[in-house]
């Protein structure tokens, strides 16, 4: 076909669908001359006028079916009917309004979770990042082999041993965040922030630009460098958005820097709480350190795959456990996609509510389909009317299908509403710690063309099996016989299906909301080994004065004015004399969930435990700074030893509490009071003796293997120290044990640390339990997203067992009637009833049952502490659903008991 | 009058398509000259040539315009599009072989 003769034809349709009725008038005028043209012929042969008239009639016809055979050849009918099966459709759905809202409210809850998901599934998991290069960039961390799960930065040997000996990366570069003391200038008051410390090309990887300057580049690149970058937020709240900022200096960690660029805050590659970068110079020989707490990001060589980078760096880490056994034995690497990387934590949660939202929309589906199909009984009055008045089963089908069309698209458009709200709820998944950034989620074309397919896939599901069953209408019965009672079993035993079909799916969305509810009530119920009741929390800093004083291996050497413990300690007297305050003690950072957490390696004095259970032969632990007193405030059990007390100062010797996991890692079965070790890399660091051991309290909230701690005295610290940990020397968590009134105690609290340091306020004022709420807030939203979708299931399935009842006793009303009459018993007559939502009820839960057994093992990685099959919440859950089916059953069967049997027999 | 036969179908849009190669007629026209040139034997009635025309015009193969006519007033003239004049050829082409093949199923039946 010719494209000329294409446009021609798309210019008739179009002509035909914009103009018909000018269309109509051409042709009546066209068959008015060919008329006029055999009357002439007639007169001319001699006939009268009138009879010339008739005869010409006579030949052209029956006009109107003329004219009707003409309109047909335009290939538009499909349009004329489409319109007016909508207009109809839309009557009929105009003429019942509770069927309406059931169905497009269900859809709509269906259709806009499963958009929202489809959504952000598609922008976190399936799109490249929006950078250059994206499908080459990696991020690169250390594992225990032992176990592969608790991943862990890098350290500098192994950095140093990639960039040496791999030829699979362009670049590797190096970042490590952590608190910076900012010093006063020009009337803004020192102040301490998270900054970030990068490797020159760090920034050039993420492709970013600074709003205002520059970023950090290669000629930041030596160890002299004072370039600062700062972050639009920093720059805002502190400098009032000053366009004269470049190159202002202002003292970092002790160190005068200049300012030489503003982030935007669109920049999502760091901590957002990240208000300045500093160039990090990484000495050639610094390869000394064996802590791991290094970011690694790094771009592969182009044609070089991950799995080749992979392959290639597990050479390098067996070469380096064999050259230090001591940092690198029982070590691995792994190598990642960056969008993995990033978005890896959320595939599960993502995955989990995709097939919850599935299951959803499945169950809307059969509950429409299954109203739909006890209108189509209802309806087929008008149906066989319908049929015998010569319409086709095709356009019956086509009518029908219409109409669910109808309800789909507005449960589709309703739907983008719940989508616009998903998408921002899923977004609120966004975890605070780590690299939060969900690339451009929003509503786009693909989220409205997901939309309308699930719209038109949903009416497909639903709409097509009734529509079909409804046109296999003999249409001789209905309009005979008015009662429809004991025909048409078969279509009962479909609705039955559907019904149990959606008990069972929601059955398996509710044992899958089980089992994470349980497994967040476990968790957030689990030993912590500390008390959180009652015990109030904030937090108190002094701005470190540092002066570096030089480099050693790597890292700025600082030296401390004054330390900031004298501070301290008088803060923590004070506190200790405020009325209501029955005990203080104070941590460096707060014990579970800390944002920042010191990770330091021992050197034992001791030979290490021999290896039992191969666990790694890590000797890092986590490092606090504690108060004397912090074990009996908080209540932690001390198993072994004794607390810190007022004897140790820094002229006693340095002594050190471990907890449980340390105190086996590192001696093993040995008794591990006396025992000395010392702290890596810190000059002036003395050896420590282990004077307690206390209980495990568990360093992450989700963390189910305990880490090793180690708790040191504030007192009992060196006045100098190198290294990225700086800034634990200036701050306390205090804890406060009271047993009255929370708000006076504040009140006193505030006015005690002022007494000493009028222009430090405290800040973060918290309940303990607060703080550990905060954690948990992501755990307990994803229960609710899912437990919404479960009970929006639930009801939908109630709304499915209660419609098909309900439905059943209107259609046996006369039977009921007969039977009520004949003195059947009320027993007799809920059995009636019941028979048939006993049946359902148990095959739904049966095929639930099976369902949730083979499906919940995608949810098994994120219980604690319960199994996928926990029998338990099999049997509740389903128990909860059965009382939900009753429930539904109350209103029809007590119809059917209502029922009076004399107007009964008479209807109809 | 009775629906033409499949075969007749085909053989009314060679006749329409044939009469308007030489120049553009209006519909009365065609039924007159069709009826001319047959000898009077082929009378298309108005019942299939007006369908038949609608149909072709929204095939493409041929356009329409409303002019001024010998009958004393405006007109729908059809006219073959270039498309038209090429199915034409097709259409001929097809006659001729079926013609022939009638004819042989006659001449050796």
């Amino acid at each position: 076909m010719t494209l000329l003769r294409l446009i021609r034809i798309a210019g008739q349709r179009l002509r035909s669908i914009a103009r018909p009725s000018r269309l109509d008038a051409d042709l009546e005028r066209e068959l008015a001359i060919h008329f006029d043209q055999l009357v002439l012929e007639n007169l001319a042969a001699g006939m009268p006028p009138a009879e010339a008239r008739r005869a010409a009639r006579r030949t052209l016809g029956n006009v109107a079916s003329l004219t009707e055979e003409c309109r047909d050849t335009r290939g538009v009918n499909w349009l004329r009917d489409l319109r007016q099966d909508v207009v109809y459709g839309v009557r009929m759905l105009v003429k019942h309004p509770a069927f309406t809202a059931v169905a497009v409210l269900s859809l709509a809850i269906g259709i806009g979770a499963n958009t929202a998901i489809l959504g952000v599934v598609q922008s976190v998991l399936i799109d490249d990042l929006p950078l250059p290069d994206a499908d080459r960039l990696v991020v690169i961390r250390s594992v225990p082999l032992a176990n592969p799960a608790q991943v862990s930065g890098a350290s500098l040997l192994e950095i140093f041993a990639w960039r040496d000996r791999s030829r699979a990366f362009d670049a590797i570069e190096v970042s490590i965040a952590g608190p910076r003391d900012l010093g006063a200038d020009n009337g803004t008051p020192a102040d301490r922030i998270t900054g970030q410390s990068v490797t020159a090309g760090w920034f050039a990887t993420f492709g970013a630009q600074a709003l205002l300057g520059r970023v950090l580049t290669q000629a930041d690149n030596h160890p002299g460098s004072d370039a600062l970058v700062i972050s639009q937020r920093l720059w805002e709240s502190r400098y009032g958005a000053d366009p004269g900022i470049l190159n202002r200096r202002i003292r970092v960690g002790g160190t005068q820097m200049t300012i030489v660029g503003v982030m935007s805050r669109d920049f999502r590659f760091s901590d957002p709480r990240v208000d300045c970068w500093v160039p990090l110079y990484l000495l050639p020989n610094q390869t000394a350190g064996g802590a791991r707490f290094f970011g690694v990001t790094a771009r592969l060589k182009p044609g070089v795959t991950v799995d080749r980078a992979q392959a290639d760096l597990n050479g390098i880490a067996a070469q380096l456990a064999q050259e230090r056994p001591e940092l690198q034995a029982g070590w691995g690497v792994r190598v990642r996609p960056l969008g993995e990387a990033l978005f890896g934590w959320a595939k599960e949660p993502l995955l989990t509510l995709w097939v919850a939202a599935a299951l959803v929309l499945l169950i809307a589906c059969a509950n429409v389909g299954g109203l739909l199909l006890s209108r189509a009984s209802a309806r087929r009055r008008e149906i066989a009317l319908r049929v015998s008045l010569g319409a086709g089963r095709a356009r019956i089908v086509r009518q029908l299908v219409t109409e669910s069309v109808l309800l789909s698209l507005a449960g589709g458009v309703l739907g983008l509403l719940v989508a616009w709200w998903g998408i921002r709820g899923l977004m609120a998944l966004t975890p605070p710690i780590g690299l939060p950034f969900i690339a451009g989620v929003g509503f786009d074309v693909r989220v409205l063309a997901a939309a309308a397919a699930l719209s038109f896939a949903s009416a497909l599901v639903f709409g097509v099996g009734p529509a079909f069953a409804a046109s296999h209408l003999n249409p001789i019965l209905p309009l005979k016989e008015p009662d429809p009672a004991a025909a048409h079993g078969d279509r009962q035993l479909a609705r039955t299906a559907l019904v149990s079909a959606q008990l069972a799916l929601a059955l398996i969305l509710l044992i899958g909301t089980g089992l994470l509810a349980n497994s967040f009530l476990r968790l957030s119920r689990r030993d912590l080994n500390f008390d959180p009741s009652g015990l109030l929390t904030f937090e108190f800093r002094v701005p470190v004065a540092q002066r570096p004083i030089g480099q050693h291996r790597g890292f700025t050497y600082f030296e401390m004015d004054v330390p900031p413990s004298q501070t301290m300690k008088r803060v923590l007297e004070r506190l200790r004399a405020v009325p209501g305050a029955d005990s203080v003690a104070a941590i460096s950072f707060q014990p579970v969930n800390s944002l920042i957490l010191p990770v330091m390696d021992v050197i034992l004095e001791h030979q290490m435990a021999p290896q039992r259970d191969g666990a790694p032969r890590s000797r890092a632990a986590a490092y606090f700074l504690i108060t004397p007193g912090l074990f009996h405030t908080i209540r932690t059990p001390l198993l072994r030893g004794r607390d810190i007390d007022n004897r140790d100062t820094a002229q006693t010797p340095w002594v050190a509490i471990v907890n449980e996991t340390a105190a086996r890692r590192f001696w093993g079965d040995a008794d591990p009071i006396g025992r000395r070790f010392t702290l890596d890399s810190v000059p002036e660091e003395q050896p420590r003796e282990v004077i307690g051991v206390v209980k495990d309290i568990p360093t992450r909230h989700g963390q189910i293997d305990p880490q090793p701690v180690i708790y040191a005295s504030y007192l009992q610290q060196p006045l100098r120290y190198r290294g990225p940990w700086a800034g634990m020397f200036g701050q306390m968590t205090f804890m406060v044990r009271h047993a009255g009134d929370v708000r006076g105690l504040i009140a006193a609290a505030r006015s005690a640390v002022a007494e000493i340091e009028p222009n430090r306020p405290i800040d973060t004022i918290m309940t303990a339990q607060q703080r550990l709420n905060f954690g948990r807030e992501r755990l307990r939203y994803r229960v609710f997203l899912v437990g919404t979708l479960a009970a929006t299931a639930a009801v939908l399935a109630a709304i499915g067992v209660y419609g098909m009842l309900a439905y059943a006793v209107s259609q046996r009303t006369r039977e009921i009637g007969i039977r009520k009459a004949l003195g059947a018993s009320t027993l007799e007559l809920i059995l009636l009833v019941g028979r048939r939502a006993v049946v359902l009820t148990a095959a739904g839960l049966t095929a639930g049952c099976v369902g949730a057994l083979a499906l919940t093992r995608l949810i098994e990685s994120q219980l604690w502490g319960i199994t996928a099959t926990d029998p338990a919440t099999y049997v509740s859950v389903s128990l909860v659903l059965v009382v939900v089916a009753f429930l539904a059953c109350l209103g029809p069967t007590r119809q059917a008991l209502a029922i009076d049997p004399t107007l009964a027999l008479r209807r109809d | 009058m009775p629906k033409p036969a499949d075969l007749l179908q085909g053989t009314l849009d060679l006749l329409i398509l044939r009469t308007l190669a030489r120049e553009p007629v209006h519909g009365w026209g065609i039924s007159k000259r069709i009826q001319q040139l047959s000898g009077d034997v082929l009378a298309v009635g108005q019942g299939s040539l007006y369908p038949a025309l609608h149909r072709l015009e929204n095939q493409g193969w041929i356009t329409s315009e409303w002019k001024g006519s010998d009958l004393g007033r405006s007109a729908k003239f059809y006219s073959l599009t270039k498309e038209g004049r090429q199915q034409l050829e097709r259409e001929l082409e097809n006659w001729k072989r079926l013609s022939v093949a009638v004819g042989l199923v006659i001449k050796r039946a």
